[in-house]
């Protein structure tokens, strides 16, 4: 029996020595990995600051246009490695959104040519990067100091053990990147158009948005309903409206102002489909007009296995471009049809187009000889700058045989390409 | 008299049998177009194949590749020319080519790459799928989820596989509306400066997400998780541009709590 006893504890403790062992050297692992990406940052980080200097030097395009990719590059791997470490929420926040900004500006001027802007802005980014730099290498002295020990790393993101010196850089990022790169007058529409703030509707009650969610949707009139505020702290405040009736268990958001619809989502299940895709079409379309939504035009589909997604963005009146970020999404059962979802936030955002005109392309000098056009369309989009842009959208196919497919988004006025999508 | 009856009706069923399947009925009465997927678009990237026309892989998915070969197709025979395969395309597509169903759905469920060419051997045109993957062009689904999952261009199948695994693992006790949800704030953080740009480098930055920590993304999603996501891609979210999420009663970090709330799902309460 003691033998027995004996043999156990032995085989136990070996087992856990084993075990130790395995996490010891897993922690050092993950260690290794979090320091040699702390060490990457920070070295990079002064790389950084120095082609940020470096840019201010040349009068010549070319060799401008050298730094700022180095600037842009740079950024992006800072980015990336300070990503990878465990450092707190805020703190990484912060260091992400100025170093994305630093790189956007970096690619907007050699896209723009504007040096001169650039020019005026640097030496105060380059002084405020180098002042960065300095506080980042104070408060991460620390984490070199762990002695091996994964302890340390976890101390600096627990909230509750406040660290000064991450304070500092998150303080300083914050106040840099607001003095630095203060939000444009795109940027800051876009961000209104987030908080919903055009919408300038009275208010309905709770009563007026059940009565509105039951006309819109007549399938789950009788069904159980939970009304819910959204909370005072939402950038815009809006009625959740879960429901259940029979098999359908769901939800739809209306905005408090006006009572738009926000989102419609029922779960049920699905049998089998028994619905052409035309059909399901010609539904969609039928619900479109139940929602009120009858300035838009069908833009694509597509199948999945228990439901239809489909997408329709709304047409422009002056021109009949369709304005794809006025889009509004419907999700409808392979089965029968059935309504399983409407997405309307952008829709409920008209976008305000400015005038714009549109001067033609020869796509045979345009394109390689390889490539055929397969379809055009006019349309209205995003140019990466917050910017609605009058667009050719040009389905393009290159080489017969492979017969490779590309959506290609070109601005109509400027002919610049703004985006180039592979298609399969 | 009576055998001869008999051996006279089986041998009939045996010809109906043995009929290959390469008529219209072989499709449904379905018109299909850009968008679609399933069986029946299995059977038209086949049969386009068999004549030469489809180059691509045999994935059920009616996307450009199959649209350009049925346009070529119905150029090629004198059909009107719309990319859209209706009843007379479809007549005409079955007429002129041959179709295994079982041989192709075989190697669908296999996960073997293959080609389905008229005129080369089948046993010629596939090659066994070892798990270890294989070079060359591929042709044929990748898994049996290869024809469940279509996304707007620019997200990948290997996107909706990663969302819907930190979806499951982070919210599958949750409603459905909040499974869609967190994979709604996941594409928020792909869309905001303040966080990685890669859905890879957003759910897997350090401390970000409780299932990595706790190894439960790795837990195999249900379907309910990846349709989850596929709503969330398509536009849907239902936390209202939410940013985070936390659980009020297990949540230990006190940051968490000064971000601006807006709504609570099941368990979770989202803020910006």
């Amino acid at each position: 029996m003691l033998v027995i006893l004996t043999v156990a504890v032995i085989g136990l403790g070996a087992y856990s020595f084993q075990m130790h062992k395995e996490n010891t050297s897993l922690q050092r692992t993950v260690l290794a990995q979090y320091t040699n990406n702390l060490t990457d940052a920070s070295e990079k980080l002064s790389g950084l600051q120095q082609a940020v200097s470096q840019s201010l030097l040349f009068q010549d395009d070319q060799a401008m246009n050298n730094e700022l990719d180095a600037v842009w590059r740079l950024s992006s791997e800072v980015r990336s490695s300070l990503s990878n470490i465990p450092v707190g929420q805020e703190v990484s926040n912060e260091w992400l959104s100025y170093l994305g900004r630093l790189g956007d500006e970096a690619k907007r001027t050699e896209k723009t040519g504007d040096y001169q802007a650039w020019r005026e802005k640097m030496p105060q980014v380059s002084t405020n990067l180098q002042s960065l730099s300095d506080e980042w290498t104070v408060a991460t002295v620390d984490l070199y100091k762990n002695n091996g020990n994964m302890d340390v790393w976890v101390q600096q993101v627990d909230n509750t053990k406040p660290n000064t010196t991450f304070d500092n850089v998150q303080k300083t990022l914050k106040d840099y990147s607001e003095k630095d790169f203060p939000l444009t007058l795109s940027e800051s529409d876009w961000q209104k158009k987030i908080e919903l703030k055009a919408l300038q509707d009275s208010v309905i009650t709770e009563k007026e948005a059940l009565e509105k969610v039951k006309k819109l949707f007549p399938k789950i009139k009788d069904a159980t309903f939970t009304v819910t505020k959204s909370s005072d702290t939402a950038p815009y405040p809006f009625y959740h409206i879960q429901f259940h009736q029979g098999i359908r268990l769901g939800y739809i958001d209306l905005t408090e102002k006006g009572g738009h619809l926000l989102s419609y989502l029922v779960e049920r299940p699905v049998d089998e489909a028994r619905l052409s895709q035309d059909e399901i079409k010609k539904k969609a379309e039928e619900y479109l007009k139940r929602l009120g939504m009858n300035d838009v035009a069908f833009v694509e589909s597509r199948e999945n296995h228990q439901a239809w997604h489909l997408t329709f963005a709304r047409v422009h009146p002056g021109d009949n471009a369709l304005i794809y970020a006025d889009g509004v999404q419907l999700k409808l059962a392979k089965d029968t049809g059935e309504l399983l979802g409407a997405n309307a936030m952008e829709y409920i955002q008209e976008e305000k187009i400015k005038p714009q005109t549109a001067k033609a392309i020869d796509w045979k000098t345009f394109f390689d000889d390889d490539v055929k056009i397969g379809e055009v369309k006019n349309i209205y989009t995003d140019n990466g700058q917050f910017e609605q842009r009058l667009c050719y959208e040009v389905i393009a196919v290159r080489d017969k045989n492979t017969q490779e497919t590309f959506r290609v988004v070109i601005d109509a006025e400027n002919h610049n390409v703004i985006k180039v999508e592979y298609l399969t | 008299m009576r055998l001869g009856s008999l051996i006279f009706a089986l041998m009939l069923g045996i010809s109906i049998f043995a009929i290959p399947q390469n008529d219209a009925i072989a499709f449904t009465e379905q018109q299909i177009s850009r968008g679609a997927y399933g069986d029946d678009v299995i059977e038209l990237q086949a049969r386009l194949q068999y004549l030469g026309f489809y180059k691509s892989k045999i994935d059920g998915k009616f996307g450009y590749n199959t649209y350009w070969a049925l346009r070529n197709f119905q150029e090629k025979y004198g059909l009107p020319v719309d990319g859209i395969a209706g009843a007379k395309t479809k007549k005409t597509l079955s007429g002129n080519s041959d179709y295994d169903e079982a041989w192709v759905k075989a190697q669908l469920n296999a996960g073997n790459q293959f080609t389905y060419y008229g005129g080369k051997p089948l046993e010629q045109q596939v090659k066994t799928n070892t798990g270890g993957g294989g070079g060359g062009k591929s042709s044929g689904s990748s898994n049996n989820n290869g024809t469940k999952t279509q996304v707007p261009p620019k997200y990948t199948e290997k996107d909706v596989q990663l969302i819907a695994n930190a979806v499951y693992g982070e919210s599958r006790g949750e409603p459905y509306e909040g499974q869609v949800a967190v994979a709604a704030v996941i594409l928020n953080r792909l869309e905001s400066p303040e966080f990685p740009n890669t859905i890879s480098g957003i759910i897997f930055q350090p401390l970000a997400f409780t299932a990595v920590a706790d190894g439960q993304i790795w837990l195999e999603p249900n379907e309910r998780a990846k349709e989850a996501v596929i709503d969330a891609m398509n536009g849907w979210d239902p936390s209202e541009n939410a940013l985070y999420y936390f659980n009020p009663k297990t949540a230990t970090s006190k940051w968490i709590w000064s971000r601006p709330q807006i709504k609570q799902i099941g368990e979770h309460i989202f803020c910006s």
